[in-house]
């Protein structure tokens, strides 16, 4: 009995796994004493994020709230109510303008549904192409070939190279401060003296994970700061370098 | 005090504060999003962030991929508002507990990628030059989660910090503490109510 209630600990940290998560949960349902004991210890855990207070990239902001405008919510969970009989429209002749309306209504409604779906389509084929960059990140940062590299952002920060000979791909990890709302940092490969743009960040992000493909023939990977959109070649200075060879 | 003090007058606002933005209490915030009030989930939003985003932060630790979890965790608090049961909790509570699901869910899919990062480049994706200013009040919750963290033992400090920030399980803190399982879980549970105490948590039911 007192087993299973010693659950409450690590239940409100998330560090059961999800077998235990389920059978406590089940247990939940049953017993108040839990119950109660979780709710308070909730409270207390979330607390714990007071202490990790930190600025939010400013980008997080307007990505949030443009994620929010196109974002459906889900309507409240309502009580079950007794089905009425239905009223029988036709007695009424009021009713019939409505009935009118709700057909038009019906078939605008069908016209959304259109849009949404195609939407939705949209939003899968992203969510798939994000999925497919994911698994090769994560490949490339498995990779029993992969090296690690490290350099300073002059001016702050860390970059990272992990580079897959083996999958012909780096993926680079960059933590540095923003370099302003109008400008942008640019990766480039370095092949002997020339430069080959390797993907541009979005203006005024300073953090990324980025995946660059092609990077064999690379001697070094430069960062640049560069105007919003990047440049066809490097603007100096070049604030960090990494060798890849 | 000098001699020629003014007499006391009325202020004309009883805002007397300046620089503090009226207290936007979370729940009401909340009560009004679940409604579809995108201006009040973007008062929400400055409530909260710092803290959605320092948490994930914290738990997943590159920062792109912390920025991603605080992202879904917000629209999330949207998406579900209407869910959310004042009953069971406070408001601010709901959306933590969120965010540090989906953090440590993220962790755990990640675990074996990051592992490996983090091993070969320990410094790599620690904090840059983001230690910005602090708001007053933040800084003084963070001081009294602080004080109270101080009064656990260090099995259940330990315990308790390596589940919530590091995003283990209890199997694994136990590993990493070298401690049995019934100890490990124990001492969380303890601990945790050792810090209800202290932080004078209460659920009005
Ligand atoms: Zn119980």
């Amino acid at each position: 009995m007192s087993e299973i209630h010693s659950l409450a600990g690590p239940y409100v940290l998330h560090a059961l796994d999800e077998s235990e998560r389920e059978t406590f949960i089940q247990h939940l349902r049953g017993c108040e004493t839990c119950a109660a004991e979780v709710a308070e210890l909730n409270e207390t855990v979330a607390r714990l994020a007071d202490d990790a207070w930190s600025v939010p990239p400013p980008a997080l902001r307007d990505n949030v709230l443009a994620a929010v405008r196109r974002t459906r919510q889900i309507p409240p969970a309502r009580p079950v109510r007794v089905r009425r009989e239905p009223t029988r429209w036709w007695r009424h002749p009021a009713a019939l303008t409505t009935a009118a309306c709700l057909l038009v209504a019906a078939l605008v409604g069908g016209a959304t549904w259109t849009v949404q779906e195609q939407r939705l389509r949209d939003e899968r084929a992203t969510a798939q192409a994000a999925q497919q960059e994911l698994a090769r990140t994560q490949a490339v940062l498995t990779a029993q070939d992969a090296t690690v590299r490290t350099s300073d952002v002059a001016g702050g920060g860390k970059v990272t190279v992990v580079a897959s000979p083996s999958q012909d791909a780096a993926v680079i990890l960059l933590a540095t401060h923003s370099p302003g709302a109008q400008k942008a940092y640019q990766f480039w490969l370095m092949e002997g003296t020339t430069p080959h743009s390797a993907g541009v960040l979005a203006a005024g992000q300073g953090t990324a994970t980025h995946l660059v493909s092609g990077v064999n023939a690379a001697d070094a990977m430069g960062l640049t700061v560069e105007p919003a959109g990047g440049s066809a070649s490097p603007t100096l200075p070049i604030i960090a370098e990494i060798p890849m060879k | 005090m000098n001699g020629d003090e003014q007499p006391y007058q009325r202020p004309d606002r009883l805002s007397s504060v300046p620089d503090v933005a009226p207290p936007a209490d979370a729940e009401t915030l909340l009560r009004a999003v679940a409604r579809g009030d995108e201006a009040a989930f973007t008062r929400l939003y400055e409530l909260v962030a710092p803290r959605v985003y320092g948490l994930a932060r914290r738990v997943v630790r590159d920062p792109a991929q912390a920025e991603e979890v605080a992202q879904e965790a917000l629209v999330e608090v949207w998406r579900t508002a209407s869910r959310f049961d004042p009953a069971r909790g406070s408001a601010t509570a709901w959306v933590f507990t969120i965010t540090h699901r989906r953090a440590v869910d993220r962790v755990r899919s990640e675990q074996a990628a990051l592992d490996r990062v983090q091993r070969m480049a320990p410094e790599a994706t620690q904090t840059p030059a983001d230690e910005v200013v602090e708001q007053a009040t933040a800084r003084l919750q963070r001081q009294q989660v602080r004080r109270c963290i101080k009064t656990l033992t260090d099995l259940q400090r330990e315990a308790i910090t390596l589940a919530y920030y590091g995003g283990y399980t209890y199997q694994q803190v136990a590993q990493l503490l070298g401690a049995g399982l019934p100890t490990v879980k124990t001492r969380m549970r303890d601990g945790l109510i050792r810090l209800r105490d202290c932080l004078g948590v209460e659920v009005s039911a």
